[in-house]
């Protein structure tokens, strides 16, 4: 028998709040192409991403840091799928410890051919120096910046 | 910790992969619920409660319980959901029956491939602040993990090959026919260091389970159930850099907790088997090492004797595991019921002879994120039958 489908595409629009934390944090990036970690005073860790509070002391966080630009690969992988409002791939992508911070913030990785992934990979491995460059036109998000080996 | 009241796994099913052109969601749940009902020997009439498990994003439904409200049983009974994880359904299932309110519990959870992109449809997992602009489905965080596994023990990348190769061989042997798996056309690609092949491509399923306290078991003179000896659940931070990836805390916490409560001192040397979840043969690694059953040092050794085969001394997915058939929001929930199915002897074709007491981890979410293990029984309590 026939059997049918029924295709659906829904487009909700979400406007999600950022807070005080994540608007100071993205506007700091935006006007100043520097980047900020905040403190917990109970155990000393500077979070990036900032948070208004640790999940893990479920302190709040006290104080500013400025964290980078220098840092070091944590973990990385090259993306081959497209997605929706992303670059076209493929890509590097992973996530990075700023000199300064306790915790690794995610990002893009550029500057590195892609072509042969295995050679990528050795460019990119775990523990690698790398530096964030800032775009020059900035909006105050997480593409603002994006991270090449030193 | 221990469990007020003795539960047990009395009754199961497993349609998966299922076909999505001739029925619809409802009536797959449907399907497996009353597969499962029978398989106990029971009635909807004779069921307390119900939890469900599952994904609004993959279904396409909002509080996606909607669809299962009608076709579980759930009209006019006591139903609950959870969108973390299907095995959280089984958790709280047995924590609902273990506090003497109820006797019986039916657990369902499934896993469409209706949306056009499940990687998007994961994607949403993601905060919208500092998250959302990264390509951070799961086969990407996926790959982070293994990245960072690789880079803390280099090994793993020579043994993810022979683990692969026994989950579908064992998969096969199990009767999983993989190239007749219907996928997603979207399937994602794979991401270094997560090669072609060492990931079952997605695919959909629904699984059943149906849960019992000791009065019941008695009254109803069952046969064979699956005791619940130890259960324990934790979750990783949700900012994956907050995480050592290379490593799963949560799991190492799940794992205590349960062994605490089964009476487990060495799991290396416990179980007569184990289904874990390892979407990439990098989590199986992980795995093994949180769980105390092959700890960093012995990895090499281990997989390469015959240990984890079906005739080994402690042998790892028999059914395959994720390796061979990986429904993605079920997969985890499936190796509970795989281990039970063991405890109750009507694992079939890969049923372990005397299988007395199994290892069941079940993991969720972005790169392991939901942590849980139940320890399986023959009997009740005490020791090994």
């Amino acid at each position: 028998m026939e059997l049918l489908k029924r295709q659906e595409n829904w487009n909700i629009t979400y406007t999600h709040a950022l807070g005080e934390i994540a608007s100071w944090f993205f506007v700091q990036i935006r006007d100043n192409a520097k980047i900020y970690g905040r403190r917990c005073a109970k155990s000393g860790r500077v979070l990036v991403p900032p948070r208004a509070f640790s999940d893990q002391t479920l302190e709040p966080t006290t104080e500013w840091v400025e964290v980078g630009p220098g840092g070091k690969i944590e973990t990385f992988t090259i993306v081959y799928e497209p997605f929706h409002n992303l670059p076209e791939p493929p890509y590097a992508f992973g996530f990075v410890q700023l000199d300064g911070a306790d915790t690794a913030i995610g990002g893009f990785f550029k500057g590195v051919d892609l072509a042969d992934p295995a050679k990528a990979a050795e460019k990119l491995a775990v523990g690698t120096r790398v530096e964030a460059k800032f775009a020059e036109k900035r909006i105050g998000d997480l593409t603002d910046f994006w991270f090449e080996i030193v | 910790m221990g469990l007020n009241r003795k539960t047990a796994v009395i009754g199961s099913a497993v349609l998966a992969p299922f076909s999505g052109d001739d029925r619809s969601l409802e009536e797959i749940l449907y399907e497996v619920s009353q597969q499962a009902l029978k398989d106990a020997g029971l009635t909807m009439d004779d069921i307390d409660g119900i939890v469900v498990g599952s994904n609004d994003q993959f279904d396409g439904r909002a509080i996606s319980i909607m669809a299962a409200s009608g076709s579980v049983g759930g009209v006019d009974r006591d139903i609950l959901s959870t969108p973390s994880a299907g095995e959280h359904a089984f958790v709280m299932g047995v924590l609902r029956v273990a506090s003497g309110q109820y006797d019986t519990h039916l657990i369902v959870s499934w896993s469409p491939l209706e949306a056009s992109s499940l990687s998007e449809a994961q994607r949403l997992g993601a905060d919208p602040y500092f998250h959302r602009r990264l390509p951070l489905d799961e086969s990407s965080a996926y790959a982070l993990q293994a990245a960072a596994l690789g880079a803390r023990s280099p090994v793993a990348h020579e043994l993810a090959e022979p683990i692969c190769r026994r989950g579908r061989e064992n998969g096969a042997a199990a009767g999983i026919d993989s190239s007749a798996i219907p996928t997603h056309p979207a399937a994602g690609h794979a991401h270094w260091p997560v090669k072609e092949g060492m990931m079952a491509a997605a695919t959909s399923g629904a699984v059943a389970l149906v849960i019992a306290s000791e009065d019941h078991v008695r009254e109803r003179g069952i046969e064979c159930p699956a005791w619940v000896r130890g259960m324990g659940w934790a979750t990783e931070a949700a900012f994956l850099g907050d995480r050592d990836l290379a490593a799963a805390e949560a799991l190492e916490e799940a794992s205590r907790r349960a062994y605490e409560e089964a009476g487990i001192d060495d799991p290396r040397s416990s179980f007569d088997l184990v289904e874990l979840t390892g979407i990439t043969p990098f989590q199986e690694l992980i795995a093994y090492d949180a769980l105390g059953i092959s700890r960093r040092d012995d990895w090499k050794a281990d997989i390469q004797s015959p240990r984890f085969t079906m005739s080994g001394e402690l042998p790892v997915n028999p059914s395959g595991g994720a390796m061979a058939l990986n429904p993605v929001f079920c997969t985890g929930l499936m190796r509970i019921e795989e281990a039970a199915r063991q405890i109750r002897g009507k694992a079939g074709k890969h049923q372990i002879d005397g299988a007395n007491l199994a290892l069941a981890h079940a993991a969720s979410g972005v790169a392991m994120m939901y942590q849980t293990v139940i320890v399986f029984g023959t009997n009740a309590e005490g020791g090994r039958a």
